[in-house]
């Protein structure tokens, strides 16, 4: 069962570790990245800041799909973590358990603009996510499960 | 009056100076508390209003970019304006929490502003200058303390006379209530730490926990020896998991051997030493848009000082720096350590792709931050807090002093040799520390040591009773009597399990506070609780 499906640039921090999986219970946090599943440094540092109650597993976003498809992930509470909006909608494409995505962290880079707190955004983004909305997919921004939940709606 | 109100300025400004000085707890109510009640003439009641505030705000962290509560403003004002009205620790706390949720406004305004500068410090970059960015680095990061220090300021001068009359107005009912209210408030506390690492296959440590506190009466800083003890034990000579039945579907994520190249090292342990002490103001300048990037150049300069000797070789690695930067302040160095050598490396070799710099940068990052602010705030934090406020809360000053030092001398030995490690090693020591289970061990014991101090912690640190007898006057019989004979602390381990389920069905912390609140008033005017 999929428990959140987060937008995190950092993917697995302390923000992750610390809150979000002892918050939903998670016992399993997949990253769907298809850089990171080919770089085995940045495998290894995601392996050590992995909280001791959960396992990892981290995957390009093909294999991401069909494990979530798979019926044999259903007993797990799962965490997805990815690093951008268009990662997050080709999941939300391809799995239809995603109804709901968190955005947690997108760092400024050239090109974004901030519409909160800790999340920038770029024009591309922004059509990704009218689409995600069009197709009725909760968009929330939450740093930690304690902030309150704002609708991506009310910011763009 | 004038001289009052300026020490105590003084008091928050130092706290606000934490991020200058390795984010070392000095903030923490704890700490202030005692120094608040040395300026206004009585220590033990600071320091009891101290280890109150702290049991109430002991979930209140600060990971990632999620700012908690301001404690040092709500603190250093709840806990003057308490002692100067003679009223007790309750008014500290029903003062500390409404101003420490203002003034997280305040600075979270503050961090947003911030990053008006970067454009400032991009374009000290463009020249080599390294010297404005540092410059700029610390004044940018005085504003924290200088703003905040205004309010404060004002905030005594204006409103001491009115919060003054205003409590002297108070009704007694309201006192005890809030009395009652502030005794269960730390439940909040510990559920939201439990919430940090409670889950089944621990849960029977926190028991252990509850148990050796509440039937046995040991002292806290007891139940942590055992708790390392217990640790030790468990996590010796661990099995390896079985491996997974279905591997077709269900596959290791085992890192591959990649070849490290041997740098030339070359940069002095002074040069070292010196990096460890600039990492101390990694948070001083914290901005919203690129958190502690200018912390990590500052820390950095003397590095790319040695290296860099013309004014474009400067310049591109200050804008490399530049570039965002967050992780957990314990764990900095390593990372600090890390780049350093491969500055070094970059500067001696031309073929070298600077880009791998930034990139292992801000690979790392993250997930060190998991890794220590999951040790320091998980383990460190709620030993070092469960020692000192269990000797705090009844005015012993030894209390503050053991919880600064048990939180740091760990993390400053830590912070200092990691500068090294990272620097000598790189990134061979965490491939070393991958393949060896020693993480797994290192976060499972830390999970077990963490649990049992929390769970000592409602059998020692709340105290919460009840008032109720059973049958008529003559031959009443003491509730309290009856459940202390079946489990002693009983309904401070009841409140916490009851304030921990709200917290799992993610009710918002500042209704739990609230509900608390009314729970202890209502349990107060009912006679239901004392």
């Amino acid at each position: 069962m999929i428990k959140l499906t987060r937008i995190d640039d950092r993917l697995v921090h302390g923000q992750v570790a610390m809150t979000w999986t002892p918050s939903i219970g998670a016992d399993c946090l997949i990253v769907a990245n298809d850089k990171v599943a080919k770089d085995d440094f940045m495998k290894m540092t995601l392996g050590l800041a992995k909280p001791a109650s959960a396992k990892l597993l981290i995957k390009s976003l093909a294999d991401t799909v069909t494990f979530l498809n798979d019926p044999r992930s259903q007993p797990l509470k799962i965490l997805i973590l990815v690093n951008s909006v268009q990662d997050a909608a080709a999941l939300a494409a391809q799995v239809s358990e995603i109804q709901s995505v968190n955005f947690g962290g997108i760092r400024t880079k050239e090109g974004t603009r901030s519409i909160a707190k800790a999340i920038a955004v770029t024009e591309d983004d922004i059509v990704t996510i009218k689409e995600l909305l069009a197709k009725n997919i909760e968009l929330e921004v939450r740093q930690v499960p304690t902030d309150k939940k704002i609708m991506i709606d009310t910011l763009i | 009056m004038l001289v009052t109100f300026l020490l105590l300025t003084l008091i928050a400004v130092f706290g606000h100076f934490e991020d200058f000085l390795g984010t070392t707890l000095l903030s923490r109510p704890l700490v202030l508390g005692p120094l608040v009640g040395l300026v206004l003439g009585d220590v033990t009641q600071g320091v009891m209003i101290g280890a109150t505030l702290e049991l109430i705000f002991m979930g209140n962290i600060k990971v990632g970019a999620a700012i908690p509560p301001d404690i040092i403003t709500g603190g250093v004002l709840g806990t003057a304006f308490a002692i100067m009205s003679h009223k007790g620790p309750a008014i500290a706390l029903a003062l500390a929490v409404p101003i420490s949720i203002l003034a997280e406004m305040v600075i979270s305004g503050l961090f947003v502003f911030r990053a008006v500068f970067n454009k400032k410090f991009n374009l000290y970059a463009e020249d080599g200058n390294y010297k404005g960015i540092q410059r700029l680095h610390i004044l940018s990061g005085l504003l924290k303390p200088v703003l905040m220090g205004i309010i404060i300021f004002v905030a005594l001068e204006l409103g001491s006379t009115a919060i003054k009359s205003f409590l002297d107005m108070m009704p007694a009912w309201v006192q005890s209530g809030l009395q009652v209210a502030g005794n269960m408030l730390p439940a909040l506390g510990f559920a939201l730490l439990m919430n940090l690492m409670f889950n089944k296959r621990v849960a029977p440590y926190f028991f252990l926990g509850f148990m050796l506190a509440a039937f046995l009466k040991l002292p806290i800083i007891a139940i942590g020896g055992l708790g390392v003890i217990i640790a030790l034990i468990v996590t010796q000579d661990a099995p390896k998991p079985a491996a997974s039945t279905d591997d077709d579907f269900d596959f290791d994520d085992a890192p591959a051997e990649t070849a490290p190249t041997e740098p030339q090292h070359k940069l002095s342990k002074g040069t070292l030493r010196n990096l460890f002490f600039r990492s101390l103001t990694l948070e001083a300048n914290f901005n919203f848009e690129t958190w502690q990037n200018t912390g990590f150049v500052f820390t950095i300069i003397p590095v790319l000082k040695k290296l860099y000797h013309t004014k474009e070789a400067m310049a591109a690695a200050l804008k490399r720096h530049l570039q965002l930067f967050n992780t957990s302040p314990y764990g900095s160095t390593l990372i600090v350590g890390i780049t350093a050598a491969m500055e070094e490396q970059n500067s001696q070799d031309k073929d070298f792709d600077e880009e791998s710099i930034s990139s292992v940068k801000l690979g790392l990052m993250g997930p060190l931050a998991g890794v220590f602010d999951s040790l320091f705030w998980g383990t460190f934090k709620v030993i070092a807090a469960g020692v000192g406020t269990s000797l705090a809360i009844k005015g012993n000053i030894l209390g503050p002093l053991l919880f600064l030092l048990i939180f740091n001398v760990p993390h400053l030995l830590l912070r200092y040799n990691l500068t090294f490690i990272g620097y000598n090693a790189g990134t061979k020591f965490l491939q070393n520390l991958s393949k060896s289970n020693l993480m797994d061990k290192l976060t499972s014991g830390a999970a077990i040591l963490g649990l049992m101090v929390v769970g000592a912690m409602p059998a020692t640190l709340m105290n919460i009773k009840t008032p109720l007898n059973i049958g008529s006057s003559s031959s009443a019989v003491g509730v309290q009597a009856i459940l202390d004979q079946i489990v002693p602390a009983m309904i401070p381990l009841g409140l916490t399990f009851l304030v921990y389920y709200f917290v799992k069905k993610q009710v918002k912390t500042t209704w739990l506070l609230l509900g608390l609140l009314v729970l202890g008033f209502a349990g107060s005017i009912i006679h239901l609780f004392v």
